[in-house]
């Protein structure tokens, strides 16, 4: 899988390409507008990263440009706006997704996963970290061929983080997945929701699987890499 | 009619002025009448006595007192012609007396002798009951020598009565002419103000979101049409300031968003090592969330600026406050139990506003969010929509720690802390209440708090009802 990364900030582009490799993603940055659609006209690219605020080329021709040459490859948008209206214009002009920065890079990598494997995925109807089961039919809980009752809310919650164990969700992906956007800046709400969400699945047994990383947020299951 | 207006005071001193004037100029007149018309009665009498002197006492001997004196009763006849005259010698011997008029205005054996010089002419008032006589003395000489006075007078009643005319005359008509000079000042007064008037409505109706509006300007050429171009100019220059200041907010918090991305990557990154020491991650993770508190900061700056710029986020849309209430108490209901607080929600019946039901809910979430905060554990809070006439009503009350009473006029101001002791809870950047008010603001809608320190607080937001619902 190529990625094309777009984006003028030089920190930024290396985080976001070390972030996209580690995921084993072959990336090519441009700096500029002009680097950028170079690229995008010589190689097939399955997923463009764009910044918005660019030299060269401003980004909203970029992917107006790249729209009109191929119809099919999925372009998420970095940006610093927000605005609503320019988010709309911005879809309409071919994007396939939005990030508003600063957002958080786990964030980035789930969103680029998503569109990379866009289309009819089939998805398993039972989620399984360690001996935690979720049944997305029926949304039941056991774990440890126990069952556990949730809210719907829990269980929206649990099943986010089950959706990749390992990985570190922050507090604004989970209300933005779980809630809604005006809870957005509410994020003590999950803090109290994974208590509660604690004493249900991880007190009564031995073995922890709900993780806090601090000042980043919460996972489900053990850290890949530690 | 205010006593302090421009236009009271400007009539009264017109008025005051005037009156002074009118008076000045009616006594100047009176006295100067009074003066002229003496003066000329005197003239008369002493034109009068001359010729007297001249053509009767200048042939007198002494023998012939007796035939001068008929003469001068049937040349003069004064008694007819109301006329006072009298010839006497050096001696004080009474040659010839004129008897009481026929109107009987004075009787001339009251007028007393003339002291003094008795060659010298003069002229006096006598005051003499029934009216006052003027009266000319002019010295003669007989044919054979003998020195005579003679006094030839008239009554004063006429000059009287044109003088008293003359008063009632000024009398009647001072006021009248005030009374008409005020009239006329105030119409011109008030025409002349009126446009005054309107720049200050206009200047009223004049908020710092509606500054792109002007005062009206008076085409007249004077000074009220510099003053209104001089005031619309001042706006502009507000304006561009504001919108200058309310730009760099904008700007700022752009322009922060992308270091603020690479530090979270960064440290994100970092965090999640493995190879860190548990120690160093935990001070990481603690950097992490001051950077997290930082990005919320920037974010409700960028949302404050962006609702100051009158955007909205997602098109305005009738919607039930009432339902949207409820249901968002119920999505925090569980951050009050987490405290122990009871939170109740009352808002049976429809009540349909319009608006932008993002933002809407955030006001609740804000309100409920700035509740559950303050209030301690097993402590109560209150939600209410209602409809009170032409407006939906949403009240937040909490029984908690209470606002003091002069921190209460600031608790909507950006960045405002009641006190710093209060609010270190991560996430309160003193900026929820503010965008509450910003967002009633876009809304045409009202908020306002009563609290009492260690009672509680109520937060109350006025909200236009939809238009429909509101003729129901």
């Amino acid at each position: 899988m190529r990625i094309l990364l777009v984006e003028d900030e030089k920190k930024l582009s290396e985080l976001v390409a070390r972030a996209l490799r580690q995921e084993s993603y072959a990336v090519d940055v441009a700096d500029d507008g002009t680097r950028g659609w170079e690229l995008a006209e010589t190689y097939d690219y399955d997923l463009i990263v764009l910044d918005l605020m660019l030299p060269g080329i401003p980004g909203e021709e970029l992917l107006r440009r790249v729209r009109r040459r191929n119809q099919q490859v999925p372009i998420l948008i970095l940006t610093a706006r927000d605005a609503t209206q320019e988010k709309v214009s911005n879809f309409e002009a071919g994007a396939d997704d939005y990030l508003t920065k600063p957002f958080a890079f786990a964030e980035l990598v789930m969103r680029v996963k998503a569109l990379l494997r866009r289309g009819p995925v089939a998805r398993a109807s039972v989620l399984r970290v360690a001996d935690l089961e979720l049944d997305r039919l029926t949304q039941q809980v056991r774990r440890a061929g126990k069952r556990i009752e949730l809210t719907p809310k829990e269980y929206a919650l649990l099943e986010y983080l089950a959706s990749s164990p390992g990985r570190v969700f922050s507090r604004t992906m989970i209300i933005e997945h779980v809630w809604d956007q005006s809870f957005e800046g509410l994020t003590n709400i999950v803090d109290v929701y994974v208590r509660h969400l604690r004493a249900k699945v991880d007190d009564p047994f031995p073995l922890k699987l709900i993780r806090t990383v601090r000042g980043v947020g919460y996972g489900l299951g053990a850290a890949p890499d530690a | 009619m205010n006593a302090r207006s421009l236009s009271f005071r400007l009539v009264a001193w017109y008025a005051g002025v005037l009156t002074a004037v009118f008076v000045l100029l009616g006594l100047l007149t009176f006295f100067f009448l009074r003066h002229y018309l003496e003066a000329n009665l005197l003239d008369n009498q002493t034109r009068r006595a001359r010729q007297i002197a001249g053509t009767l006492v200048a042939h007198v001997r002494r023998d012939s007192e007796a035939s001068m004196a008929s003469e001068v009763e049937s040349l003069y006849s004064p008694q007819i012609n109301d006329r006072f005259i009298r010839i006497s010698r050096a001696d004080g011997q009474v040659v010839y007396a004129s008897g009481a008029p026929r109107d009987e205005a004075f009787d001339p054996a009251r007028v007393a002798p003339l002291a003094g010089d008795f060659f010298q002419s003069s002229t006096r008032k006598v005051s003499l009951p029934g009216g006052v006589l003027l009266i000319a003395a002019v010295p003669a000489t007989g044919s054979d020598g003998t020195l005579y006075r003679v006094e030839v007078g008239t009554s004063g009643a006429q000059a009287e009565d044109t003088l008293a005319q003359v008063l009632l005359m000024l009398a009647v008509g001072l006021p009248v002419a005030v009374a008409v000079a005020i009239a006329g000042g105030f119409v011109l007064v008030r025409r002349a103000l009126e446009p005054v008037e309107r720049m200050a409505l206009k200047a009223e109706e004049i908020t710092q979101h509606s500054l792109s509006e002007r005062l009206p300007v008076v085409e007249s050429g004077d000074e009220l049409e510099r003053l209104s171009v001089s005031l619309n100019h001042m706006i502009a220059r507000l304006e561009d300031a504001i919108r200058g200041s309310k730009q760099f907010v904008a700007d700022a918090s752009h322009e922060l968003r992308t270091p603020l991305t690479v530090m979270r990557g960064e440290l994100e990154s970092l965090v999640q090592n493995g190879r860190l020491e548990r120690d160093v991650r935990e001070a990481l993770g603690s950097v992490l969330e001051e950077v997290g508190r930082l990005g919320e900061i920037v974010e409700s700056l960028f949302a404050l600026s962006r609702l100051d710029a009158g955007e909205t986020s997602g098109g305005w849309q009738r919607l039930d406050l009432a339902e949207l209430a409820a249901t968002t108490a119920g999505q925090m209901s569980l951050l009050a139990t987490d405290k122990e607080i009871s939170l109740s929600c009352d808002s049976a019946a429809a009540v349909t506003v319009e608006g932008d039901r993002a933002r809407l809910k955030q006001v609740i979430v804000n309100l409920l969010d700035n509740a559950i905060k303050y209030t301690p554990r097993g402590g109560h809070i209150a939600l209410s929509v209602r409809r009170e006439g032409a407006w939906a009503v949403l009240e937040v009350t909490d029984d908690g720690i209470g606002i003091p009473p002069d921190a209460l006029p600031h608790v909507f101001k950006r960045f405002f802390r009641a006190d710093s002791s209060r609010s270190r809870e991560p996430g309160g950047a003193g900026l929820g209440l503010s965008i509450v008010k910003s967002i009633c603001q876009a809304h045409g809608a009202e908020v306002e708090v009563r609290s009492a320190a260690g009672k509680g607080s109520t937060f109350r937001v006025r909200h236009p009802l939809a238009t429909e619902a509101a003729r129901s």
